[in-house]
């Protein structure tokens, strides 16, 4: 039972990660109609943000994530700017293909600058926990885990309670009508893909602090985000936390599995994914658009 | 109006011809290459790396063709082809290596086994469309690998697991020209089969799937027998070059049977030459395979890019890479091919108005 719990607990704790990296690529895919191959290259400039702080100024990560976030804001506004926005009337092979290009382009360009060497942020408090009934919690893990569900909370508010928001919602629910009263399309589909950036910068900020990051660490992250998203349901910040928490916890369980070790977290992500795709399209949280 | 037609009709036979003498030269100069041109000293096909690189080129003329069927013809943007190359070089492989089957037995298989596979994962797959199938069919590309890599049974791993898999030599006078030429074959093969597709009852279905499944269901078409027949002969296809690639390249493992970046490779060889055509994406892959080669300074004719370190190389040609397919997707939608081909000219003009087509 006790062994139960803790893979409860660890897999919700490693949830946090999934939920920042999912809120991004939902906001993207569900208003943009973009499957962001790009995200986890941009989940890594996020890390290496980080660590370039923590390493040059000694600053404490969890305090370079705004950083992060408005860092990344800035290069997705700019790359839908510049770019993606000249191809959303393609089909949709197009997207995909610009998207891979852009995650080839920032993935290279981070190995000229960083080089292929593996990169962790210790802070003093790294490695360290509490114990709780019987039950060991990384501080690391529980202030990720808190500081997605902040990012989420924030994202949502700002798409419900904002002017900016609303504009967001209404070239998601209509592109031509929204143009007919008055929005800007080009930019308020670059300030979300700016906002779903900067959700991936945090994210990868996150991430930098829990394992070693190398400019190729990014990729596992596009697919689980995209799985995470299927899990929860399109369309929805609330449904993606649920579904990255639910992620963490097949992700534990699956771990746990004698034998199998976490070699298979990609065949395990993959697998749940095609289930869910197939038995519930939707999601578990999510409504049929 | 008639001038420029003329002119039009000029370069498509020009391209006719140029690319002919290029195919035929490609094709035979093996054979004159190894004692005649030897002794003439021509560089190019005295050298045995050549041939490498030769059969890597026509290897992607069968990948990009064999995604033609399903990601062309029929619409499905299918992004885990890779998954079939693995399977059919496994497929051979162990049958040679575990087995000790004779290579030509073995090899067979490899195509029969990527479309079964194929059948049964496509029949829930291809009830996904757009995004969700071609993510999805990327999961199945990434998952097999996984597996093949890491299944044990009883402590020892199944398929050589992390370490890879070694085959024995096959035994044959002039090794590199025959897996060139076997290659060729399966290439004819893939172009003969999207000729026939094209021309076929079943192919006309195809194409109505991919206009519109639900108006191609209403006039009668089984879309998703269609759909899975597509899927399972793509497989086939790639199945069939991964099993030449096992035995030619003799080892194998999850890095060179599964690599992610051949399912963007074949995807953007066919977008270049034309998705949808017979030759298209031949004509594709031929040209960016040697352009990857190229930047990658791996042909023998070569030039150093400037400012660039020889260990950076690699690197810079990604990038640019990256770069060049940012600017084909947003430019030429509908393939270089089409310049030469005489529909199009490449002018300011027609950049112009792809840009316009496609931006917000």
């Amino acid at each position: 039972m006790a062994a139960f719990v803790q893979l409860v607990i660890l897999g919700l704790l490693a949830g946090g990660v999934y939920v920042a990296v999912g809120v991004g690529f939902g906001l993207v895919w569900g208003v943009l109609n973009i499957v962001n191959l790009a995200h986890g290259a941009l989940v890594i400039v996020g890390g290496y943000v980080t660590w370039q702080l923590f390493t040059a100024f000694g600053l404490d990560p969890f305090l370079t994530l705004p950083v992060d976030a408005v860092a990344l804001f800035v290069l997705g506004y700019a790359l839908q700017r510049g770019v993606i926005n000249r191809i959303i009337r393609a089909p949709l092979l197009f997207t995909f293909l610009l998207t891979f290009g852009l995650n080839l382009v920032i993935v290279n360009v981070l190995l000229l600058i960083f080089g292929s060497d593996f990169r962790s942020v210790t802070p003093t408090y790294s490695g360290q926990g509490f114990e709780l009934g019987g039950i060991v919690i990384p501080y690391v893990r529980l202030a990720s885990l808190g500081a997605a569900i902040l990012l989420s909370t924030g994202l949502a508010f700002l798409l419900s309670r904002t002017r900016v928001g609303l504009s967001i919602h209404a070239i998601a629910a209509d592109r031509d009508a929204a143009q007919l009263v008055g929005i800007d399309l080009r930019h308020t589909y670059a300030v979300t893909y700016g906002l779903g950036a900067a959700c991936a910068g945090v994210a990868g900020g996150l991430i930098a602090m829990i394992q070693a990051i190398t400019p190729t660490a990014g990729e596992p992250y596009t697919l689980q985000a995209f799985v995470v998203v299927i899990l929860g349901g399109l369309g929805r910040v609330s449904a993606t936390v649920v579904g990255g928490l639910a992620f963490g916890l097949v992700e534990a369980f699956g771990q746990s599995i004698p034998g199998s070790g976490s070699v298979f977290a990609n065949a395990i992500a993959f697998g749940l994914m095609v289930l869910v795709l197939v038995t519930r399209p939707q999601g578990l949280m999510g409504r049929l658009r | 109006m008639i001038a420029t037609a003329d002119s039009q009709r000029r370069w498509r036979r020009i391209f006719l011809i140029v690319g002919g003498i290029v195919a035929a030269y490609a094709l035979l100069a093996p054979l004159t290459s190894l004692d005649a041109a030897q002794a003439a000293g021509i560089p190019l096909l005295t050298d045995k790396f050549w041939f490498r690189i030769a059969t890597y080129v026509v290897m992607f003329v069968v990948l990009a063709t064999a995604w033609n069927i399903i990601g062309g013809i029929t619409g499905y943007a299918a992004f885990g082809n890779v998954a079939f190359f693995g399977i059919g070089a496994y497929t051979t492989g162990m049958l040679i290596a575990k087995a000790k089957w004779p290579f030509l037995v073995a090899l067979p298989l490899a195509p029969v086994l990527a479309a079964l596979f194929a059948a049964l994962v496509g029949l829930p797959l291809l009830r996904l469309r757009g995004h969700y199938f071609a993510v999805a069919s990327l999961g199945v590309g990434v998952a097999v690998g996984e597996l093949v890599q890491n299944i044990d049974y009883n402590g020892q791993p199944v398929f050589g697991g992390a370490s890879g898999l070694f085959l024995p030599i096959y035994a044959v006078g002039h090794r590199g020209l025959f897996f060139f030429y076997l290659m060729c074959g399966a290439a004819a093969i893939a172009i003969a089969v999207t000729w026939w597709v094209l021309r076929s009852r079943f192919g006309y279905g195809l194409i109505a799937i991919r206009e519109n499944e639900d108006a191609a269901a209403v006039i009668g078409v089984n879309t998703t027998a269609y759909k899975v027949a597509a899927f399972a002969l793509a497989a086939a296809l790639t199945g069939l070059a991964g099993g030449i690639f096992s035995q030619w390249n003799v080892f194998i493992n999850q890095d060179n049977t599964f690599p992610i970046e051949y399912n963007v490779q074949m995807i953007l060889m066919a977008l270049l030459g034309g998705t949808g055509t017979v030759f298209g994406p031949a004509a594709g892959a031929v040209l960016l395979q040697l352009l990857i080669q190229f930047l990658g300074g791996s042909l023998p004719i070569s030039f150093d890019l400037p400012f660039v370190s020889s260990e950076a190389r690699p690197i810079v040609a990604q990038v640019i890479l990256g770069l060049l397919l940012v600017v084909v997707v947003i430019f030429v939608p509908r393939g270089v091919i089409d310049f030469f081909g005489g529909r199009t000219r490449l002018s300011l003009s027609y950049l112009r108005r792809s840009l316009r087509d496609t931006s917000l």
